[in-house]
């Protein structure tokens, strides 16, 4: 039988104004019914205009040039608009990657179904209702039958996610095409909609494309993977043998970038150098073959074509990495790594940062005529730790609980309610004028969009320059070599300073953003989500750089991300937050491999990893439920209920943070993974020293 | 929203009671005061005294203030001795058939601009969506009083198909009576917004179809048509809707160069006449209507969007 989705040799240029873009550039896939297969590759690699082409979506200026899309054996590349309609959300159904966005503001979710509903269905108003409350029931949204007449904006993230979802599934598609589906998404929400999808695609025995960035994600759900590069498919084969045996240089250096496998060892992460090629003109012979570390002349000349060694594993290189396969035997061996750096520094210098009992609250206010103040969103709720010079605290959670909160306190983008900050002993609250000024200088903070936080008519070299001038320090000339100086720093060439921001790649944009917290020599860095805007070879690059930097100038980094695998990495300690609160504390490997408090536990298995074993093995595990509101936050202990542990005791007492090792390992439950340490054995410090 | 309602009715009293303030201040900023501005230079020192004393002038100004607003709430806009009528009675008067040439107008330039403005949208960078851009610029930059004028030149001059005056008469009623002699000014003034209400949603049609929520309704399955009427036209509405709200004063106000040169009888001639004979108190009678119409407006643009948008809530 003919597989379900049948793509071959299919191009698609999108026609900019002077010039056209090779988006897609011969791909040849195919999907049966029920399976999934997952497309990777980094931004611009043409996962996303694959999937567009199969839907024949493209955006403005784009067209399939050539090759074919066959959906159960019609030719569907070639149908016409009104022929085309009648596949895209019945045949096909598709969800986008932010569900915020996705879904028409000013029409109820009810309605938005039901209109997929009424396009491919004979039914009336009534009965297309009743199949959107039907499948809204199915993508298990609580109270679908009041919430079909409310509007997308008062969901939350995840249950617009699953709006989108019901609606693609409306009319029973015999094929699901998840682009990027959880990217917008909490790690813990993520894991959530994976299993929906999961779940779906067998009940329905549909099939499903899956177009993500994020190895992990496609680890633990797809049966194939296709690995995507510059246009073109660099490697195919089924999820297991992909992960164990990787033989594209691309893929496997898409492995090595990830900070995964390297906490454990703190190794140096490998970075692919350079960029994607531009596909307005791409490069003759393999087009990975600028960045790739093996490429020999004959790379540079021929193009590789896609074939194997076994049926089922295709990859496109001359000079292929891995085992050589003999029928389907595979024998794993890891790739060649980067040499390896020291641990992260050793540290165990004085307490450079000490947040004491932070507390911020953010008034709500109603009423007609005065606005009277009627509760507060309690973003940071007593929260306590100390970090030491040369150190890095990681702060971990999902969006809402507080952790860029603490960030914006430390360098003074907020004013505390109640606590102190204290820096190198000194209250940073409290100081004004002249001394609050000097104090700045020494924490600096590190934007998650590089591009927003860059003026975009200012040149690199005034947004380098405006710290010192800001601070009046030094003339024209010394800030001229202090400049040229810190560019060299962070690997950008000294004439960079003459670019504007849109001139850099996200990638040199971040490292300009560092660059600029680096110029008036602080002592603290705080990061917000400096790599989550970031491809992995990038995002390698930028952890590298800070790594290397902190040994160098001796930096003390407050990190601040939702990425498990990222904060573990670079971190010697690691905070998690909940909801505002601090509820684990500890050096990195303990908090990672023996987490006290059951929400780590969760947001640990929530994260997807790179392994598919490692993934299958992770039943039922993760975080249930949503964040809840943090205007009436539950009593007693605030993740009770999403708690698998919770009972009476924790909705009445507010757990402290109790020790679970001497080096400074606290987590806040009543009933912890482990058992508590006597309270005696350590001292109050909520940051540890690292482990001998 | 009734809340929100009852806030904004505040802020209104607020700024009524600035813009009042200000309008008073400005009778005194007449060359001589108020009673000069109303006898002319030639009137003697006594006349000036008497008439300062019957008209209030010589109190303190925040009398005057009070007393003025004290009418100001019994309707008494002020007497016109130029015109021998109060301002109230040639507001009763003017403003009937003023409404009638701007509510006209308005529908008129909606009419042709939001459909037309879709299909630019729709059509961009091609010679249709040229073509009417080149209109729309020219709505833009030709005065007003030209295009009227160039109207009358072409179709009551040369062509003889409409009268080059508007109707004339003291009542709607009248004027709705001569529909042909409505047609010239209705089309003058609805051309310039009709280049206002074209490029808005053409920007903003073009501005909703790249929004991700049109891709989802393509992959639906929705047909184009579907996705302009079902999905983009409310969206892209919200934002006409606020310049449609401000363009409320000019309900009350006029438009003062159409009516000027068609002569039409409405609140924006009356307007000019009163400027030209320092007739003040017709101007400042005027002036509170206009501020009036203004937060008006405001709030009914408010309104309009939060039943176009269900994002926004008022509380």
């Amino acid at each position: 039988m003919a597989p379900l989705l049948e793509i071959s040799d299919l191009r698609t240029d999108i026609n900019l104004r002077r010039s056209v873009v090779h988006a897609v550039d011969g791909v040849t896939l195919h999907l049966e019914a029920g399976e999934t297969l997952g497309i990777v590759g980094e931004s611009g690699c043409g996962k996303t205009m694959t999937a567009l082409s199969v839907m024949n979506l493209l955006p403005a200026g784009g067209h399939i040039v050539g090759g074919q899309v066959r959906l159960a054996g019609q030719v569907i590349s070639e149908l016409d608009d009104e022929a085309m309609r009648r596949v895209r959300g019945n045949d096909i159904g598709m969800i986008f990657q932010d569900p915020l966005t996705s879904l028409n503001p000013t029409m109820t979710v009810g309605k938005q179904i039901a209109e997929a509903v009424q396009l491919h269905r004979e039914v009336s108003k009534e009965q297309a209702m009743d199949r959107a409350a039907e499948v809204l029931d199915l993508v298990g949204l609580p109270r679908s039958r009041e919430r079909i007449s409310e509007y997308p904006h008062q969901f939350s993230g995840g249950m617009r996610q699953r709006v989108m979802i019901a609606m693609a599934l409306a009319c029973e598609p015999k094929l699901l095409i998840a682009d990027e589906p959880t990217t917008a998404l909490d790690v813990t929400i993520q894991k959530q909609i994976l299993e929906l999808i999961d779940d779906l695609r067998r009940r329905l025995g549909m099939a499903v494309i899956l177009v993500t960035h994020d190895l992990g994600v496609i680890a633990g759900r797809a049966d194939r993977v296709a690995v995507m590069y510059a246009g073109k498919i660099a490697e195919t084969t089924d999820t297991s043998t992909l992960y164990a045996n990787p033989r594209h240089p691309y893929t496997e250096a898409l492995f090595h970038a990830l900070p995964d496998k390297a906490a454990e060892t703190r190794e140096r992460l490998y970075s692919i150098p350079g960029l994607p090629p531009d596909l307005t003109h791409p490069p003759s012979g393999c087009r990975f073959a600028a960045r790739c570390r093996y490429a020999a002349d004959r790379c540079r000349e021929e193009e590789p074509t896609l074939r194997g060694e076994t049926a089922g594993h295709e990859f496109a290189c001359f000079f292929p990495v891995g085992e050589r396969e003999r029928g389907g035997l595979v024998v794993s061996e890891p790739g060649p790594v980067e040499q390896a750096l020291p641990p992260a520094p050793a540290a165990g210098g004085a307490v450079l940062l000490a947040a004491e009992h932070l507390v911020k609250d953010f008034p709500v206010t109603r009423g007609a005529v005065l606005q009277r103040r009627v509760g507060a969103v309690s973003a940071v709720a007593n929260v306590s730790f100390e970090i030491r010079t040369g150190e890095t605290l990681g702060l971990v959670g999902e969006s809402g609980c507080g952790k860029t909160t603490i960030g914006r306190l430390i360098v003074g983008l907020e004013k505390p309610t109640g606590g102190a900050v204290r820096f190198d002993g000194k209250d940073l609250v409290g100081s004004r004028g002249r001394e609050y000024r000097r104090q700045r200088r020494s924490i600096q903070y590190m934007f998650q969009d590089s591009y927003a936080s860059l003026d975009p008519r200012m040149r690199a070299g005034a947004v380098l320059r405006e710290p010192l001038e800001v601070q009046h320090i030094g003339s024209r000339r010394d800030q001229d070599k202090r400049i040229a100086e810190m560019l060299g720093h962070v690997g950008l060439p000294s004439t960079a300073v003459d670019r504007f921001p849109h001139e850099f790649s996200g990638g040199q944009r971040q490292r300009l953003g560092f660059a600029r917290a680096l110029m008036l020599s602080p002592e603290l860095i705080v990061a917000d989500e400096p790599v989550s805007a970031l491809d992995v070879s990038i995002q390698a690059q930028v952890l590298n750089l800070m790594r290397d930097l902190q040994t160098e100038l001796g930096l003390t980094y407050l990190f601040i991300s939702h990425d498990l695998a990222v904060v573990r990495y670079l971190s010697n300690a690691i905070g998690v937050m909940y909801l505002g609160k601090l509820v684990e504390a500890g050096p990195a490997d303990e908090v990672y491999l023996t987490p006290a408090h059951p929400y780590t536990r969760g947001l640990i298995d929530s994260a997807p990893v790179a392994d598919p074993a490692a993934e299958h093995a992770k039943v039922e595990a993760g975080v249930r439920g949503e964040l809840p509101s943090a205007i009436h936050p539950p009593s007693g202990c605030r993740f009770r209920t999403r708690c698998p542990l919770a009972q009476e005791i924790c909705a009445e007492v507010e757990p402290v943070l109790r020790p679970f090792s001497v080096n400074g390992h606290q987590a806040a439950c009543h009933f912890p993974l482990q058992p508590p340490v006597a309270a005696d054995a350590t001292a109050t410090a909520s940051a540890p020293t690292p482990l001998p | 929203m009734t809340g929100y309602l009852i806030r904004r009715f505040g802020q209104a009293l607020i700024v009524l009671f600035f813009v009042t303030v200000i309008t008073l201040l400005l009778i005194h900023l007449f060359p001589g005061g108020p009673v000069r501005a109303m006898l002319g230079p030639r009137a003697t020192v006594a006349q000036v005294r008497i008439f300062n004393h019957l008209y209030g002038y010589d109190r303190p100004l925040y009398i005057q203030y009070l007393k003025w607003i004290d009418q100001l709430l019994h309707g008494n806009l002020g007497f016109s001795p130029k015109l021998n009528m109060s301002v109230a009675a040639l507001i009763a008067q003017d403003l009937p058939k003023t409404i009638v040439l701007v509510l006209l107008g308005t529908i008129v330039s909606l009419l042709f601009g939001i459909p037309l403005g879709m299909y630019q949208a729709v059509k961009r960078y091609t010679v249709g969506d040229y073509v009417l851009t080149g209109v729309s610029f020219l709505g833009y930059a030709t005065p007003t009083f030209f295009i009227a004028l160039l109207l009358v030149e072409w179709f009551a001059v040369d062509i003889h198909i409409f009268p080059p005056f508007a109707p004339q008469g003291s009542s709607v009623g009248q004027i709705l009576a001569q529909p042909q002699g409505l047609v010239l000014p209705v089309i003058a003034y609805s051309f310039v917004l009709y280049a206002l209400w074209s490029r808005y949603m053409r920007s903003s049609v073009m501005d909703n179809l790249v929004q991700d929520y049109v891709r989802t309704a393509r992959a639906k399955g929705a047909s184009e048509r579907r996705v302009l009427w079902g999905h983009v036209f409310r969206n892209s509405l919200i934002s006409i809707v606020t310049l449609l709200g401000l363009s409320l004063p000019s309900l009350v106000a006029g438009a003062i160069f159409i009516e000027v040169v068609f002569n039409y009888p409405g609140m924006g001639l009356a307007f000019f006449n009163a400027a030209e004979d320092v007739d003040f108190q017709v101007l400042l009678g005027f002036t509170v209507l206009a501020t009036v119409a203004t937060i008006l407006g405001n709030l009914l643009a408010d309104i309009g969007y939060a039943m176009l948008d269900p994002r926004v809530r008022y509380n």
